[in-house]
């Protein structure tokens, strides 16, 4: 043998070594790298924790991640957030398969196929970039600056004032942000009952009885892990109190499956109820006199205008009990601190604005806003840009049918998936001729793309993150990279200064930042002090390690200093599709998983279990069990939902807790695009919502839908977890 | 101190590892489910798999629905491996794969498993999941691996294991230390991330420990008590009409 054992342990040694290091990809090949430590400091099988920020939905909570040996393993709460407090949902947790999905983006890509195709070709940054420009300039040249577009969500901190700058430097007013969950009508309420614009934050946690009209707080409402927590802490953290809760609403979501009671009211007649409720009090005297007392109102008149409102009409119209209502009603008013939340079904109706308006009335009623307990107005938050009207989307889409916008930008948000076709967005926005987008996925507006230049993930990014409610602070979470970015793309925010300093014209005058980092450190030193320097070197460290600017002493709460407020009679609901042709309303909710589809590309959460259905992998139509055996569809059957607008076909679930006048469908699946996990798994129902609105204050009324139901075969291809017959074996488990 | 002191002193702390699950603060949220999937390398498998059964989730969220319309009401409830104390699926294994250990957990030895599946079949809380394939993370999902847990192989069964990656960790740190592990030192991930703070656990045999007085709470219950598994994982009853005012 001419292998000794000492060179034999050699050679074994060296190629486990060999075999470790390649594994590890790109730049350690070598052995050297192992043997002088990485510049990041890692020590191999040690992990460190970064803060970063949370942009999973518009909670903005803040998280920690786990990362060992350079990659990101996993990421949990950070507990100095004064949002979510060390906790972080599902979604926020699933943002690590974002960054390593297989389908990414992975370098500029320019169009090859037909527009929609999704037939692209791998290009350079420099091409990109000059592509970009050459679309810009070209625009502008020729006077058109004004026809560009730019879709974003609702953005906040540095990147609305980037886009801001940017559509001001280029010449044109057209940014749009919108996105279907939008939160306009809540602050239109507001301003008119509580003379306050933004959305107030809600007690939970100091809460003695909670009632929510369709506010689905503990799922996809404002802040979920927010008030998931305050509502932990309603219920048990007090020795001798549990806060009650009860729910009204058609159908029982995630968070009325955790009431005490569901009332399952008339569709629409969520307001009804709440005046109805605010007279019982009224005539029993058991308002807030203080309240009362500070905007100057006059419960004798208030009597009056609600005349309309007595018991009896009241329980007809709403469909609940008469008893059932003066419960709650005396409940709602003894019982306090207490605390009336109303949520998306109710407000996308097209009297939503009257609900919204008369529950918070309601509030106002019992000495609810302003105090421990109830709404808190604080000093609104800075940095939060605002969201666009519906009637700026609406002016949005004639100007694309006439063929106004030459060029499109498309940043973060995925409007070909995500809005109603019954605006006809869609067919509109195929009209633009050259569009972009910065999407790190392909998804379904990136399909129709012509330049696809790839943001980073968010894990991979520099950027700044304001929490749209919920913290009684000033609060910025500061996202950082916590991994070099795995794939050729580039931060959007450099890319848009790259395009500002590109521009013929003031670009690099606005603009005048070395990189979009530099921009960010800029914002964040002036909200330290004021002043426009970039924030020192050790301030800026500190500020990472805790992952934001948490500023910690508690706000001043504002009393509302609106006066003469009165309450507003609540219009009659009106709804899309004769009765007797389509007998069911059209309940559309946004999916506790994947929200409005913005994670459906995420296989953790495609394969965690919906709550309340326990489905996976697609989606699917609630019926109640009596109207199903009516019409002889079963569980799991394939039935046809059709309205005025469309049709889908998608599975039958028989769910207990649905009126048996309304249907129900989860938002967010039926992607064409958006990587393997996504697309064409299950349906997106959105094609089937009529184009109601409520004309006087121009807002959608997205549940304003009726459909009919028609069994077509048992092939539905429904996965559920749950074995639907052990589901109502409770007893088994003593619960 | 030496090193053989600091032996002898954290041998003389006994653990049992033990957990505390208010259903009252539950929301069914699902925040554990994804916190588990992340921590321990638990495979996602896809629509057809899931169908036949076959998801790998160590943590489940069952859901069970009462009474009928109008007066209907879900509960969810929160179905990890219990860690029973006297664990039907230990004396079934042919290779002593699932076996007790010293601090009160139903462990799992990956690399004598078999593949039998009798554990499975003999767990009444259906907890134990099977690798029926080799399980796949297409590139470059297989990044997030953590490299603190395996990954299993084909024909392996897997389970929830308290995260005793992390109860280990805490352990060195605490020898480390010359001390014993402290009362909340160690989360499992579905502990960490819960919204609401529905899940506790801790040393149960620390009667200062918080799981501890809460495992004595009059709202106590354990999952199908009477079939004698006596089981570590304790829930507390949820609220209902009967707790209102």
């Amino acid at each position: 043998m001419g292998i000794k054992r000492r060179k034999f342990l050699q050679l074994t040694g060296l190629t486990a070594a060999g075999t470790m290091l390649s594994s590890c990809g790109k730049g350690t090949e070598k052995l050297i790298p192992f043997l002088i430590p990485p510049d990041d400091g890692s020590i191999p099988g040690v992990a460190n924790y970064f803060a970063s920020a949370c942009r999973q939905c518009p909670a903005g909570c803040g998280i920690l991640v786990r990362v060992a040996e350079g990659r990101a393993k996993k990421i949990e709460g950070n507990p100095l957030h004064p949002v979510n407090k060390g906790k972080i949902c599902a979604r926020g947790q699933a943002a690590l398969q974002d960054l390593y999905h297989p389908d990414r983006v992975r370098q500029p890509m320019k169009r090859v196929g037909a527009k929609g195709s999704g037939e692209f070709t791998p290009i350079s940054w420099d091409e990109g970039l000059s592509l970009l420009l050459e679309q810009l300039n070209d625009l502008k040249k020729q006077g058109h600056a004004d026809r560009l577009l730019f879709m974003t969500p609702r953005l906040q901190g540095t990147l609305s004032e980037l886009v801001w700058s940017f559509m001001s430097v280029y010449g044109s007013p057209h940014h749009l942000a919108y996105e279907m969950l939008n939160t306009e009508s809540y602050e239109q309420a507001n301003v008119a009952v509580c003379g306050r614009g933004d959305v107030p934050d809600y007690d939970l946690e100091k809460t003695q009885y909670l009632l929510s009209f369709g506010a689905d707080f503990l799922e996809t409402y404002l802040s979920p892990v927010r008030y998931g927590n305050a509502f932990g802490k309603m219920r048990q953290s007090r020795p001798t109190i549990r806060g009650a809760f009860t729910y009204v609403g058609a159908r029982m979501s995630m968070t009325a499956a955790s009431a005490d009671r569901w009332l399952p009211v008339n569709v629409g007649q969520e307001g009804v109820l709440a005046l109805g409720m605010a007279r019982l009090i009224l005539e029993q005297g058991l308002y807030s006199r203080e309240m009362v007392k500070n905007v100057e109102g006059n419960p004798e008149v208030w009597m009056k205008k609600l005349s309309d409102y007595d018991l009896h009409s009241v329980a007809e119209r709403t469909g609940l009990a008469p008893e059932e209502i003066t419960s709650i009603a005396r409940d709602f008013a003894t019982i306090q601190p207490s605390l009336a939340l109303v949520g998306d079904s109710v407000v996308f109706q097209s009297n939503g604005q009257d609900a919204v308006q008369a529950i918070q009335f309601l509030n106002l009623l019992v000495g609810n806003v302003g105090q421990p307990g109830g709404l808190l107005f604080c000093s609104p938050p800075v940095g939060q840009g605002s969201t666009s009207s519906f009637a700026n989307l609406l002016s949005k889409v004639d100007a694309l049918e006439r063929d106004e916008f030459h060029l499109a930008l498309v940043y973060r948000t995925n409007p070909v998936h995500g809005l109603p076709s019954a605006i006809r967005f869609q067919e509109a926005f195929k009209r633009v001729p050259f569009v972009v987008s910065f999407s790190s996925i392909m998804d379904d507006t990136a399909m129709h793309a012509d330049l696809i230049l790839p943001d980073h993930t968010d894990l991979e990014s520099w950027g700044d993150v304001v929490p749209w409610v919920g913290a009684h602070s000033q609060v910025t979470g500061i996202l950082q990279p916590v991994v070099n970015p795995l794939y050729d793309t580039r931060s959007f925010g450099d890319v848009l200064l790259a395009a500002a300093r590109g521009l013929d014209g003031e670009g690099e005058k606005v603009l005048p930042y070395k990189n979009y980092l530099d921009m960010l450190k800029q914002r964040v030193q002036r909200l330290i002090d004021g002043s426009s320097d970039t924030a020192s070197e050790k301030n800026w460290v500190e500020i990472l390690q805790r992952g934001g600017l948490f500023e910690q002493e508690e706000a001043v709460l504002d009393v509302p200093q609106k006066k003469g407020v009165s309450p507003v009679p609540v219009r009659e609901p009106y709804f899309e599709g004769n009765k007797e042709a389509y007998p069911f309303h059209l309940a559309l909710f946004a999916s506790p998983v994947i929200y409005d589809g913005r994670n459906a590309h995420l296989p953790w959460l495609q394969e965690m279990p919906d709550p309340m259905t326990t489905a996976v992998w697609g989606a699917w139509v609630e019926i109640n069990p009596k109207t199903a055996e009516s019409l002889g569809i079963k569980h799991g059957d394939l039935v046809m939902v059709e309205s005025t607008q469309g049709s889908v076909q998608v599975p039958a679930v028989i769910f207990p807790a649905i009126r048996p006048d309304t249907v129900a469908i989860p938002m967010g699946q039926g992607h064409h695009g958006m990587g393997r996990y996504a697309d064409k798994v299950g349906v997106n129902p959105l094609g089937l919502l009529a184009p109601v609105m409520d004309k006087e204050h121009v807002l959608p009324a997205w549940g304003a839908t009726r459909v009919r139901l028609t069994r077509i075969s048992d092939k539905g291809d429904l996965t559920v977890m749950g074995h639907p017959e052990g589901s109502y074996r409770g007893e088994l488990l003593e619960i | 101190m030496s090193m053989k002191d600091t032996d002898k002193k954290e041998r003389a702390v006994k653990y049992k590892w033990g957990m505390v699950i208010d259903l009252d603060r539950c929301t069914g949220c699902g925040a554990c489910v994804v916190a588990c999937h992340a921590e321990n390398n638990v495979p996602f498998v896809g629509k057809e798999l899931s169908g036949y059964g076959r998801a790998m989730h160590w943590i489940r969220i069952e859901r069970y629905w009462e009474g009928e319309y109008p007066h209907v009401r879900a509960r969810f409830i929160p179905v990890l491996c219990q860690q029973c104390n006297n664990a039907p699926c230990e004396p079934v294994c042919p290779v002593y794969a699932s076996y007790h250990n010293a601090e009160g957990l139903n462990a799992q030895v990956y690399n004598r498993c078999v593949g039998t599946r009798y554990c499975a079949n003999n767990c009444p809380y259906s907890v134990r999941v099977f690798n029926f394939f080799e399980p796949s993370f297409p590139e470059p999902l297989d990044q997030q691996l953590s490299p603190d847990v395996t990954v299993r192989t084909k024909g392996v069964m897997e389970k929830c294991t308290f995260c005793i990656q992390r109860i280990r960790r805490a352990k060195e740190t605490a020898r480390l230390d010359g001390r014993a592990v402290r009362d909340g030192e160690i989360q499992p991930a579905c502990a960490q991330t819960c919204p609401p703070d529905a899940i506790i656990f801790g040393n149960l045999a620390d009667p200062k420990s918080r799981v501890f007085r809460f495992s004595k709470s009059p709202r106590r219950f354990r999952l199908i008590e009477d079939l004698g598994t006596d089981p570590s994982v304790i829930y507390l009853k949820g609220g209902g009409h009967e707790h209102v005012r």
